[in-house]
């Protein structure tokens, strides 16, 4: 299916329409996933008899966020989450939140529908790229089953698969101490979902499985996420004003971390050739490959007319020591007041150390400054902080919300991820939309 | 009576906006093969959590025309949100691809004809234009909120 886009190639004839469209969409970017979507979505010419009482069948939407962000601070950069490369400092960018997304939507039958989603966003690369968030087909086999196949937005959390439609939520983004360190958005597979009617409310069960395409940027270097084996799944139960979810995924790891922490296995390895087996054994405890992350949550709404609360805990527990596991959790609620609906929101995020010894004595300088990089890499994740949120949303005309926000981020001296601060400030500005 | 009266002012006072509630009900097509429906399978039905109907059909709700005084007034009495709150809660179902929402009429004739055509179709009116191809299904007069 997505071999498509590298079988189509753009024609070099300047005058494509199509082209021209994606051009001013997308400044100048690849016009390549606008001919796939326009090949694939084409409308098909009208059916003469068709019955004229039938919803579209085809429907061009989008989303987007025109979004400010600057901080107290030109020592750290404030990120949006792990997948940008460069963050927010004391001067105002429109870097981290502004994006524009465009969905294609094609409904088949009465039972399969494709879509098609596009995000243009300042992502991995540092710049504005779009990137194809979701290609797949739904089929509803029966009403209870449906089944999608192709590139979707990944469901490791409540909410995680809609983090970047800012209309759909309160803040200006989601909490970054509990999503900020998922540095995916998409998933390459199937997933299945039964629901349910029960008792009083509707019962959803969904799994999932495929694989990642995407990697996550590491200073000037990636982590290549391309190819990790990704699955998961969740429960979900809806009744009256309450929504709850559990959900458990996991993800498996492909390819090493990118320097320094591939030189110092590099240097843990060459040591144990001198005698020190143990030191083989760190650069394998540090290793990447082959090991599983694992994503546990629990999430609840409570929905009352102006007034909603939502509230999530996670646990991430890694295989590799080269990851710290971390408990993490946020809290917002928001009541509305006519057209302004002022919120507050409280999230926290700890991780814990893992020991791992290389057993070279500190005596001979040159093991002394291997045993110092380990250190260093073993506190590379650690994650010790939580942070205030203020702010309101102004739903000032159909599909537009203006909002604002003040995080006030606190962190240990130790806490050095997502970035290493003791005391941020994050003020935000952002227009979000719809159409 | 009193306590009606009372009622009202107290609504007109914190609601400006509405200045008459329209007496609305919901609707499907005789051939529905159900009588009533509560208010949780309204809910269900039009917010896209559970789309079937009692006697198995699958349901297809209908809206009033976008910013239409009686979509607005709808979504108010059945879940208490502003269409705004209505239009968030769709964008994230249909750019994270989950249900879709209802289709929109565009006009009185063209929710009958939805209506007269597929026997799934849900739709909401006020209880003045009701006629005889439509079966009042769940009131919300006769409701508590």
């Amino acid at each position: 299916m997505f071999a498509l886009e590298n079988v189509v190639q753009p024609t070099t004839n300047g005058s494509n329409p199509t082209r021209d469209l994606n051009k001013s969409l997308f400044r100048r970017k690849r016009p390549i996933i606008a001919i796939w979507l326009a090949a694939l979505f084409c409308p098909p010419p009208p059916a003469i008899a068709e019955p004229e009482l039938t919803p579209s069948r085809f429907e061009l939407s989008g989303f987007g966020t025109l979004g400010g962000v600057r901080t107290n601070s030109d020592d750290v950069e404030f990120t949006r989450d792990q997948s940008q490369h460069e963050g927010a400092k004391k001067s105002w960018t429109a870097k981290q939140d502004s994006l524009l997304g465009l969905q294609a939507y094609f409904k088949a039958t009465e039972s399969l529908e494709f879509v098609a989603q596009a995000v243009s966003r300042y992502g991995p690369n540092a710049n504005y790229r779009p990137e194809l968030m979701a290609a797949y087909a739904r089929f509803a086999a029966t009403p209870n089953l449906s089944i999608r196949a192709g590139r979707m937005g990944v469901e490791f959390y409540m909410l995680s698969d809609s983090r970047l439609v800012g209309y759909s939520y309160l803040t200006v983004r989601p909490p970054v101490d509990f999503f900020g360190t998922l540095p995916f958005q998409y998933v390459n597979g199937a997933d299945f979902t039964v629901t349910a009617p029960l008792g009083d409310g509707v019962l959803k069960g969904k799994a999932f499985f495929g694989k990642s395409g995407e990697k996550a940027p590491i200073q000037d270097e990636f982590l290549n996420l391309q190819g990790n084996p990704m699955a998961g799944g969740y429960l979900d139960y809806q009744s009256g004003n309450w929504q709850w979810r559990v959900t458990a995924a996991q993800t498996k790891f492909k390819h090493e971390l990118p320097p320094p922490v591939s030189t110092l296995r590099d240097s843990l390895d060459q040591a144990s050739q001198l005698g020190f087996p143990t030191a083989a054994e760190a650069a394998n405890q540090i290793s990447l490959t082959d090991t599983t992350s694992r994503f546990y949550s629990v999430g609840g709404v409570y929905d009352q007319g102006p007034l909603q609360i939502q509230a999530m805990l996670s646990e991430t527990r890694h295989e590799s020591s080269i990851y710290q596991n971390s408990r993490a959790g946020y809290v917002i609620a928001g009541y509305r007041l006519g057209q302004f609906t002022p919120f507050v929101g409280y999230s926290r995020n700890r991780s814990k150390a893992k020991s791992v010894s290389s057993g070279l004595p500190d005596a001979f300088p040159p093991f002394a400054q291997i045993n110092a990089g380990l250190a260093g890499a073993l506190a590379r994740t650690h994650i010790d902080q939580n942070t205030w949120s203020l702010g309101a949303r102004w739903d000032f005309r159909r599909d537009m919300a203006l909002k604002t926000q003040i995080d006030l981020i606190r962190g240990e001296p130790d806490s050095v991820f997502l970035y290493p601060l003791s005391n941020l400030n994050v003020f935000s500005l952002a227009l979000d939309f719809v159409f | 009576m009193g306590k009606n009266r009372l009622f009202l002012a107290v609504l007109l006072a914190i609601w400006p906006a509405a200045a008459v509630w329209a007496d609305l009900v919901v609707v499907t097509s005789p051939k529905s093969g159900i009588e009533r429906m509560t208010r949780e399978e309204v809910v269900y039905v039009f917010m896209g959590r559970w789309r079937q109907l009692p006697s198995g059909i699958p349901a297809q709700p209908i809206d009033s025309p976008l910013d239409s005084a009686e979509r607005a007034q709808f979504y108010r009495q059945l879940v208490n949100k502003e269409p705004s709150d209505i239009r968030a809660y769709w964008a994230r179902l249909v750019f994270s691809g989950g249900a879709r929402p209802p289709v929109s009429a565009q006009s009185r004739e063209e929710q009958m004809r939805l209506l007269a055509s597929q026997p799934g179709a849900v739709a909401y009116m006020e209880r003045s234009v009701v006629d005889s191809r439509v079966r009042i299904v769940f009131e919300f007069s006769a409701s508590a909120p």
